[in-house]
């Protein structure tokens, strides 16, 4: 850390040599010298130009550089890691299907994998070339002789280093000195502070630190608990310019963002809510026979936007058992329906319910083991209080749900929905029934146990 | 070269004509009577002394521009793409015209810096720092596009394959758009290893001649501490063989790429064959078009004339003429191919762009790409440096408009007539064309004033070589002593 520690060492020894520097100012004569060197048998030894002189490392005798098998390696992975990159990512991992082309490696990959190819090779080379010349190295004794700074401009410098083996101060100094050198210098060590001056060091710690500041911040919101929202520097699709129900808002005059239907317009599927068909109850006898919390909304509807008609009857889902249900079916009990409620049931409602509607399905068997005492078994179609429901009731209930069981309107069709209940009817009647029921010429058949269907 | 160095011109004693060849005889590369040390005066003084005038009143113009085009980008990103003319069916509008263009431009400095260096054209070495820095910054102007094209430029990353935790997918490999990330990718990396490996030398050139410590600890760091050791010389000549024998496939690569976007599609006008020859020839073009409009003017305001002579320029001129007249030949061939495949999509969209809605686009690009570049074949316009720059400049107006041509009228009328619409681009497309120059001369100029716009190291070590092989040359005619009056005391005899 101090700053006088090399001055001291400098001080109480001569400075280092390193060797012999001889400069020259023509490649022709660096390249005598450089012989005459190679010659007296001198190996540890380097020239200095300012561009690449065409017969030095032969004159100097430099062996020629392993960079090419390095290259050639690196380029070789860069080109195995793109094949299969390409395999395992479009091949195995994420399968794209388009027009039925083969997966993985096809020739629509030979672009990546030649880049890649490139990519590896190109910097292999570079690095390579740093690496192996051991740069980046910024003290070097060479740069304490002013005269060096020529080296780049226009002068020739021939080396033979103090590390030779068959080195003599001396004798180097006359054999360099035969060979009519510009000038002739000792290599010497360098004197001046080792280390980085503290202004310096304290700066660039305390760049680093403030460089650590936004990483920090990224981290500590990717990896923090708080349920604050995140912060938003783009706002993708977050926040966007629109209303949601039930806000409030200055364009109209009302306030309201929900707008009432315009007069004289009927909406898609409308029509639908005033038919028995899709409710399960006549809304016709509903003002007639009213509950109070309809008589309520009916009148706050009549009130609040003058509604074109009285569409906006419509109760909530679920109102209570006092709606005037219709206890006729709106489809014919025929075969054809009867197979169809049977295929619909079991698809939706045997799951929970079971295939005998005694609230038995797999998925009651399995939450029963799992959830245990908290599960509420789905309900039996054999209890007296469904039994009892008129088929309007059964509709309603399959498409408005009850309780843990979510509406089918939106995946059984109307028809469907009555074919269901004709068929819960007639599983209600299977377990209720008495030999009364059964026609006649069929009766026969419970005789026969061999040939009983169920 | 006795007899042109005393051929005085009136208005610049340094501008000789050396475009003449005399039987017998090497034309000399640079004029002046240089010795090494001159060379290295001659490009330091351009970092070193003050900038003229000139420099302040460009870099005030160009950086506002710049600021003007980030700006705009910022803008863009906070609004939408919607500023831009991009609508229903030419959504492929100016940014990708732009990108082609940028990137097209930035084919000259590799091509001049590896193709030229294994075809051993010794005279790139005057032009190839300046060319690369070129294709450096033209490759920085191109990649903006597609980024801030994408919509939401803050993924753009995701055009990379990496492990992502919010798409749990894979990009899509047999995609050209994906090539193209790889390809300018590949490519943008490569250019810049290479121009900043061949600057390592310079730089140690200017640290070593720098006179205040903060300067030269500054080019020191950049240099990594070079010294000029034969044994690093070795391995870096080494380094920069092998960097241009791989750029070489890479910048044909990589055009060819570009072009594959528009090739592997199904769009009449674009699914060719003819496309990636057809493209590189175009980007090599309109690259050393770029390079002689920038040229001309650096090597008269920082006095250059020796080391980028009339010759150089004579050469790049020839090699535009002949792209300029692959290119020609290229707009001929597609409309051969229209008419002789009897394919009636292709035959429209041929007539249409002739003929149709973008006819003064269509003329305007054949008469500055096919029609300008022919009257090089006149040396007289050839070796002036003004008249090259203003042919330089169309050619690369043209070249612009060719990438108009083919984006725009094939989108903007296809199979389908009920879909044909009229593209209008908006004040926005034209306001970050123009900015992207901004950056682009904002860059070129920092570069001129702060780093080597000369390889000096490879000027000299081909000065020394040719000096030896003309003395060995003139000892074999005439008995001269090939060992004498070499070097520092060198003139080109």
């Amino acid at each position: 850390m101090s700053d006088h520690k090399p001055t001291k060492t400098a001080a109480s020894r001569p400075p280092r040599a390193f060797g012999w520097m001889a400069e020259f100012s023509d490649e022709h004569k660096l390249l005598e010298a450089a012989r005459k060197v190679r010659d007296s048998g001198y190996t540890d030894t380097d020239a200095f130009t300012p561009f690449p002189v065409h017969g030095i490392d032969e004159a100097l005798g430099i062996k020629p550089t392993v960079l090419p098998f390095i290259v050639l390696c690196c380029g070789l992975t860069g080109l195995s890691l793109a094949l299969l990159m390409q395999w395992w990512m479009n091949g195995v991992d994420y399968r794209y299907i388009i027009s039925g082309k083969p997966f993985g490696i096809s020739p629509a990959a030979i672009p990546v994998a030649f880049e890649m190819t490139i990519l590896f090779s190109a910097f292999s080379t570079f690095l390579g070339m740093i690496a192996l010349n051991n740069l980046p190295k910024f003290s070097n004794p060479v740069f304490t002789n002013p005269k060096f700074d020529r080296a780049t401009n226009d002068k020739f410098f021939l080396y033979v280093s103090a590390s030779d083996k068959y080195y003599n101060r001396d004798s180097v100094r006359e054999l360099l000195g035969g060979t009519h050198p510009d000038s002739l210098d000792e290599v010497i060590e360098d004197s001046s502070p080792a280390n980085l001056p503290r202004p310096i060091w304290l700066g660039t710690l305390l760049l680093v630190l403030a460089g650590l500041i936004p990483a920090m911040i990224i981290l500590n919101m990717r990896a923090g608990y708080s349920t604050k929202p995140r912060f938003h520097v783009f706002f993708d699709m977050d926040f966007q310019p629109k209303k949601k129900a039930q806000q409030t808002t200055t364009i109209f005059e009302d306030g309201r963002t929900m707008r009432p239907q315009v007069s004289g317009t009927v909406a898609r599927g409308q029509l639908d809510e005033q038919d028995p068909f899709y409710l399960g109850y006549d809304p016709a006898k509903l003002v007639a026979s009213p509950t109070p919390g309809s008589v309520k909304y009916v009148a706050a509807q009549a009130q609040d936007s003058k509604p074109a008609d009285g569409a906006a009857a419509a109760p909530a889902a679920g109102t209570g058992p006092n709606l005037p249900w219709i206890s006729e079916l709106p489809i014919e009990a025929t075969e054809a329906h009867m197979q169809l409620g049977e295929v619909k049931f079991r698809t939706y409602c045997a799951p929970c319910h079971g295939y005998g509607g005694q609230g038995d399905g797999l998925v009651h068997k399995r939450a029963e083991a799992v959830g245990g005492g908290y599960w509420l078994p789905p309900t039996s179609m054999h209890i007296d209080r469904v039994r009892s429901q008129p088929v309007g009731q059964i509709f309603h209930t399959i498409t408005k749900g009850q309780g843990k069981m979510p509406s089918y309107a939106s995946s059984i069709t109307a028809k469907e929905r009555w074919a269901i209940v004709l068929y819960v009817k007639a599983l209600q009647k299977s377990r209720n029934a008495s030999v009364e029921d059964i026609p006649v010429d069929k009766r026969k058949l419970l005789e026969e146990p061999t040939n009983n269907p169920k | 070269m006795a007899t042109t160095a005393s051929v005085k011109t009136q208005y610049n004693p340094r501008e000789i004509d050396n475009t003449n060849d005399t039987p017998g005889r090497r034309a000399p590369l640079i004029t002046g009577n240089q010795t090494y040390s001159s060379i290295t005066e001659m490009v330091c003084r351009v970092a070193e002394d003050p900038q003229p005038t000139l420099w302040y009143v460009l870099f005030g113009l160009s950086s506002v521009t710049a600021v003007m085009f980030l700006s705009l980008i910022g803008y863009l990103i906070f609004t939408g793409v919607g500023i831009w003319g991009n609508m229903n069916p030419v959504f492929w509008a100016w940014p990708i015209v732009n990108f082609v263009f940028w990137v097209g431009i930035g084919h000259a400095g590799t091509l001049i810096s590896a193709i030229l260096f294994l075809f051993r054209q010794n005279w790139r070495t005057s032009i190839n720092r300046a060319a690369e820095a070129m294709t450096i910054f033209a490759v920085i102007c191109a990649a903006i596009y597609p980024g801030i094209h994408v919509g939401r430029a803050w993924l753009a990353f995701w055009l990379l394959p990496y492990p992502s935790l919010n798409l749990w997918m894979w990009p899509q490999f047999r995609s050209p758009l994906l090539w193209d990330v790889f390809a300018v990718g590949t490519y943008a990396s490569t250019s810049l290893v290479f121009w900043y490996m061949g600057m390592i030398p310079d730089l140690a050139t200017y640290r070593d001649r720098s006179k205040s410590p903060l300067r030269r600890a500054i080019y020191s760091f950049l240099c990594l501490g070079w010294t000029g050791s034969s044994r690093h010389w070795l391995r870096y000549e080494k380094a920069y063989t092998l960097l241009a024998a791989l750029a070489t496939p890479l910048v044909l690569s990589v055009h060819t790429v570009v072009s594959f976007d528009f090739a592997v599609s199904q769009v009449a006008g674009w699914h060719t064959t003819i496309f990636p020859p057809y493209f590189v020839a175009g980007a090599i073009f309109s690259g050393f078009a770029m390079v002689v409009t920038l040229l001309v003017p650096v090597r008269a305001i920082y006095k250059l004339e020796n080391l980028i002579t009339l010759r150089h320029l004579d050469n790049m001129n020839k090699i535009i003429l002949a792209t300029g007249s692959l290119v020609g030949l290229a707009y001929g061939t597609e409309f051969f191919i229209a008419w002789y495949s009897k394919n009636q999509y292709e035959g429209f969209t041929f007539l249409n762009r002739a003929f149709g809605p973008y006819w003064w686009a269509y003329w305007t690009m054949v008469s500055c790409n096919v029609i300008s570049p022919q009257l090089f074949w006149f040396k007289k316009l050839r070796t002036s440096p003004f008249w090259m720059v203003v042919i330089s400049i169309f050619v690369n107006i043209g070249m612009w408009f060719e990438r108009f041509v083919i984006t725009v009228t094939s989108l903007s009328r296809d199979f389908l007539p009920s879909s044909w619409g009229y593209f209008r681009p908006t004040m926005f497309d034209g306001l970050m064309f123009f900015g992207s120059f901004g950056v682009f001369l904002s860059l070129f100029l920092l570069f001129c004033r702060y780093l080597p716009t000369i390889a000096m190291s490879e000027v000299k070590g081909v000065m020394s070589s040719s000096a030896h092989s003309e003395h060995m040359q003139a000892a074999l005619v005439g008995g001269h002593d090939p060992s004498h009056g070499h070097g520092s005391s060198h003139d080109h005899h």
